[in-house]
């Protein structure tokens, strides 16, 4: 009998083929398929997300669980232009965690709450006995209303659009894994931010098409989800791409791509080529954007497919990832 | 110069040997990192159309057997066994399941990076028997070596190696002999000569006229290599080239070697497709037989061996591994066999030829 496995969980080719089983009960009894995007719309101007947060370690350089669970969903409505205005907050802890850790993702949760004008609608809080889960899970449920006229979507895309990455991919998932398998890379932190106040005036531009802050399975994924959801090409250009030295380094200790780790608060931006300068100079003004690159366009030739161009002028496909990325051998 | 411009002048002369050449040449890479590099810079769509570069048994991974394999899964299901691994092992699917679903449903599998870690769980993990599950030739053999001698030192008796190492001489003497493979060359692989240095390898030239070149990852290194074979070709001089000196002494790492040495001793071993080949594996010497998880591996069932002697599906990983094959000309590739569904190993490990290839059909040059 088949059984769950990390993987289903990883972001890539695995979740996306459970996600659609999933969907499938509904679709069958004729109940209309959600949209795969970020959050969903509660109504023709206001956004509604879910999501559900576990990391180890819950503490981490640039950030921990309690920080991440709001900033995840605070990314998931930004990215669709939606101004992030309340949330729900709700806890399962295992019998065993220490309170102080507890109030402390609490304390780190409601900075950023605040920074953000985010009010606390509610919450929920169970403690299951030891071993039902490991540690601590929260989920947040976030609604934001609508701050620009239109909603920004993948449908909005275009050929001839210009991609902008936010900043150098994978420091989320670089920073865990180095945690994990223990490696010590001076200064390598996660990016996980809310990215509210460096998404806000990209607003303005009549030409923002869509943008996804590439949480699991990384870049690499938002982008394949993008060309396959739209049946269109997107053409990538390698030196382009902004790049962490310790996430290169640590990408080659480990076998890991870059492009396929997490972010946690850097996002993918499709822009209409007229706005895209206009575009740039905005990222680039705000302090997480300062790394921000124009990295590629989209385009009507192989769609359905994401397109790597080396240096030396080769293109290589940038294919989704399978499941969770694993270090190998040699 | 810069990286991109020694990479170009590599490729001109590439184009140009191969042009003076005036036929077809086919070279194997056996090193899943070359593989891996080959199709991250898409090197294959700039060499010249009569240049094949081919995916040998490079990939420790894919030339596990899958005898050894089910047997890793028996060891993963037994009670009181803790079974660490490299991850590339965890999705390669077995008869019935992967170590990743044993995971799932409850056997201790642990993902590690070193053997000194798996040894670090036996530390803490007095309770259970941890076995570390040896894989990878002599780049990984030699850290095999460190934690049993570590092991052995400290007396540790609940740590134990299933070694499945394999040795690279001995497969490229039977890829060398095989007479249906027109092999004009191999790029050889980096990380291993750093440990084994260039004498083993100059049985290739000497023996079998065979090109030979030890080359580094970056992009212009393997560029590098392939004008040096290409060279080698031209000028009918075939020996060990060493191009890949800043990494790679004459003489390899002694002591590496001696450590090796001291733990293991060769042996016959099994190679996916390729069947028992002489002297090639790495077994637990008589110093180190306590630490030999083999008394742990339950035998496998008769339904099991009746499947391993018909190998059950129509995967061609042996003739891929050969090179007699394009992983694409497998009936499998793409159709029951994908990254998503792989049915053998050269599709599960990202160095694998198979995965490789995947990625690389669906240029958009090929046939996507």
């Amino acid at each position: 009998m088949a059984i769950l496995q990390s993987g289903h969980g990883g972001g890539g080719r695995l979740s996306s083929e459970l996600v659609g089983a999933l969907a499938e009960r509904f679709t069958s009894r004729n109940l209309p398929s959600p949209e795969m995007e970020d959050c969903a719309l509660l109504s023709a101007n206001q956004g509604i997300t879910l999501d559900g947060f576990t990391v180890t370690p819950r503490f981490f350089p640039g950030g921990s669980l309690g920080k991440l669970a709001v900033c995840g969903s605070i990314n998931d409505l930004a990215v669709r232009g939606m101004r992030p205005e309340h949330i729900l907050l709700g806890v399962i802890a295992e019998e065993g965690l220490e309170r102080e850790e507890l109030l402390e993702h609490m304390g780190q949760a409601a900075a950023v709450c605040a920074a953000e004008g985010v009010t606390l609608l509610g919450g929920d809080t169970k403690v299951v006995p030891r071993g039902a889960l490991d540690g601590l899970f929260l989920t947040t449920c976030a609604v934001g209303s609508l701050a620009l006229s239109r909603v920004p979507g993948m449908a909005r895309m275009q050929p001839g659009d210009v991609l902008f990455l936010t900043g150098p991919p994978g420091r989320h998932g670089a920073c865990i894994a180095a945690c994990r398998y223990d490696l010590e890379i001076p200064g390598l932190e996660s990016d996980c931010a809310s990215l509210w106040g460096l998404l806000e005036p990209l607003f303005a531009l009549p030409g923002f098409r869509c943008a996804r802050d590439a949480t699991r399975g990384g870049v690499g994924t938002v982008l394949c989800e993008w060309a396959e959801g739209r049946h269109l090409g997107l053409l990538l250009e390698e030196e382009a791409l902004p790049e962490d030295s310790r996430v290169a380094s640590l990408g080659d200790l480990l076998g890991l791509e870059p492009l396929y780790l997490a972010c946690e608060g850097t996002a993918v931006v499709a822009v209409a080529p007229e706005d895209a300068e206009e575009c740039l100079k905005k990222l680039r003004a705000h302090p997480l954007g300062k790394d921000a690159a124009r990295i590629g366009y989209v385009t009507e030739e192989h769609p359905g497919t994401v397109g790597l161009r080396t240096s030396l002028g080769g293109v290589r496909v940038l294919d989704m990832p399978v499941g969770d990325p694993l270090p190998r051998i040699c | 110069m810069t990286s991109l411009s020694r990479a170009q002048a590599c490729l001109g002369a590439i184009r140009e040997r191969q042009a003076s050449l005036k036929e077809p040449v086919l070279l194997m890479e056996v090193c899943g990192t070359h593989t891996m590099a080959i199709a991250r810079h898409a090197l294959k769509q700039l060499l010249p159309r009569e240049l094949s570069l081919v995916s040998g048994p490079g990939c420790p991974v894919c030339v596990t057997h899958q005898r050894d394999l089910e047997q890793a899964l028996a060891l993963a299901r037994q009670k009181g066994v803790l079974l660490a691994t490299y991850g590339d092992m965890l999705r390669v699917p077995g008869y019935a399941s992967s170590l990743q679903e044993e995971k799932a449903r409850g056997a201790s599998v642990r993902v590690v990076t070193s053997a000194m870690e798996a040894l670090e769980l036996a530390r803490n993990n007095g309770a259970q028997k941890t076995v570390f599950l040896g894989i990878g030739f002599e780049t990984t053999a030699p850290a095999t070596a460190a934690a049993l001698l570590r092991a052995r030192e400290e007396k540790i008796s609940n740590f134990f190696v299933h070694s499945l190492h394999k040795r690279v001489p001995p497969v490229l003497r039977f890829l060398a002999s095989q007479k249906d493979i027109p092999l004009r060359g191999f790029l050889l692989p980096g990380h291993v000569a750093t440990i084994l240095g260039e004498a083993p390898f100059a049985f290739l030239g000497e023996e079998y006229s065979l090109a030979s070149v030890i080359a580094g990852f970056e992009r212009e290194e393997i560029l590098l290599g392939i004008a040096a074979l290409l060279g080698q070709i031209l000028r009918k001089e075939f020996r060990v080239q060493n191009v890949y000196p800043q990494s790679v002494r004459s003489g390899g790492n002694p002591e590496a070697r001696k450590l090796m040495d001291e733990v293991f001793r060769p042996a016959r071993a099994l190679w996916r497709g390729l069947g028992e080949l002489d002297d090639s594996g790495l077994v637990l010497g008589e110093a180190y037989e306590a630490f030999d998880a083999s008394f742990l591996v339950p035998p496998l069932s008769e339904e099991l061996e009746e499947e391993h002697v018909q190998a059950r599906n129509l995967c061609r990983c042996g003739d891929i591994l050969l090179g007699r094959l394009a992983p694409r000309e497998c009936p499998l590739f793409g159709s029951s066999c994908t990254p998503v569904h792989p049915l053998g190993p050269c599709m599960v490990s990202g160095e694998g030829s198979c995965a490789a290839a995947w990625r690389y059909e669906k240029t958009f040059k090929g046939a996507n």
